[in-house]
């Protein structure tokens, strides 16, 4: 039977299906039985969510996106063939 | 389709693309240098090549998987020319030595010392709109060990795989779980002081 450490050292491999079978097994059965550690792997999700948005896309500048426009339609070779 | 209207210098096409990527490819840039000004440069000089690369560019990987690439390289050889790379392999090796989790986390018979009690008070729209919250967690991604950091931006935040990043960073996929595993934990701690109400 794994214990509670056992599992938080390897949440992160069963998330990302990196365990083999019989590993995948036990930490399955551990979590069946223990909902601290349910709430644990949640929370572990749930950071990676919020980093995610925490990061969320911002379109750059406007004076960047012209400053590369610019670039583009200097650099680009004219009506090649 | 946007690859024949790049090529055939469309305006339009090019501001399209530069919105939906200019804010990844610096957030992929950061992963390599430390500062601002530099991961800028490092994506200016990626466009550059872009523009200039599009004719020779085959179509065969998906474009955006290509500029990702143009990026790793330009950044990795920037570190280099500046001579403040260290070897990911070197941080990796540094930030997975030692323990994961404080001993005293957990009680001798290996259970949890504490109790988590779910994130309530974390609602859709507080997670939406929360700035002080999302600036906390930035923060403390800001404040990861820098291979940590830079496994969790290309895996967790920009969704490359395993393969592409092992590859771009030059470590192994073991050491790859090991920082995730280490950046993730550090970030739902995080998370979890800046949930509760105080
Ligand atoms: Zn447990």
């Amino acid at each position: 039977m794994l214990t509670c450490h056992d599992v938080a050292e390897q949440a992160t491999d069963y998330m990302e299906g990196a365990t083999g079978r019989g590993r995948r097994m036990a930490v399955w059965a551990h979590l069946r039985l223990c909902p601290n550690c349910r709430e644990y792997l949640r929370q572990l999700r749930h950071g990676v969510g919020l980093a995610r948005r925490a990061l969320a896309e911002a379109p750059p500048p406007a004076e960047v996106e012209d400053a590369l426009a610019a670039l583009f339609a200097a650099r680009r070779p004219g009506p090649a063939e | 389709m946007l690859l024949a209207r790049l090529r055939a210098g469309d305006q339009a096409a090019f501001r399209t693309l530069v919105r939906a990527r200019h804010g990844r490819l610096l957030r992929l840039a950061s992963a390599f240098c430390r500062n601002r000004a530099s991961a800028e440069e490092v994506v200016q000089d990626t466009w550059l090549a872009v523009i200039t690369g599009l004719h020779g560019y085959s179509g065969e990987a998906p474009l955006a998987a290509w500029i990702n690439g143009i990026l790793v390289n330009k950044a990795k050889t920037r570190a280099v020319r500046d001579g403040r790379m260290v070897a990911f392999s070197d941080l990796a090796r540094a930030e997975t030595a030692g323990d994961t989790f404080e001993p005293e986390r957990f009680l001798a018979d290996g259970h949890w010392a504490e109790r988590f009690s779910p994130w309530d008070a974390l609602t859709p729209e507080r997670e939406a709109g929360d700035r002080q919250l999302l600036a906390g967690v930035a923060e403390a991604l800001e404040r990861l060990p820098p291979a940590q950091r830079a496994v969790v931006l290309l895996r967790d935040v920009e969704g490359l795989d395993s393969a592409a990043i092992c590859q771009a960073l030059e470590i192994s996929e073991a050491n790859l779980r090991v920082l995730l595993h280490r950046a993730r934990v550090k970030l739902r701690d995080a998370a979890d002081r800046l949930v509760r109400p105080r």
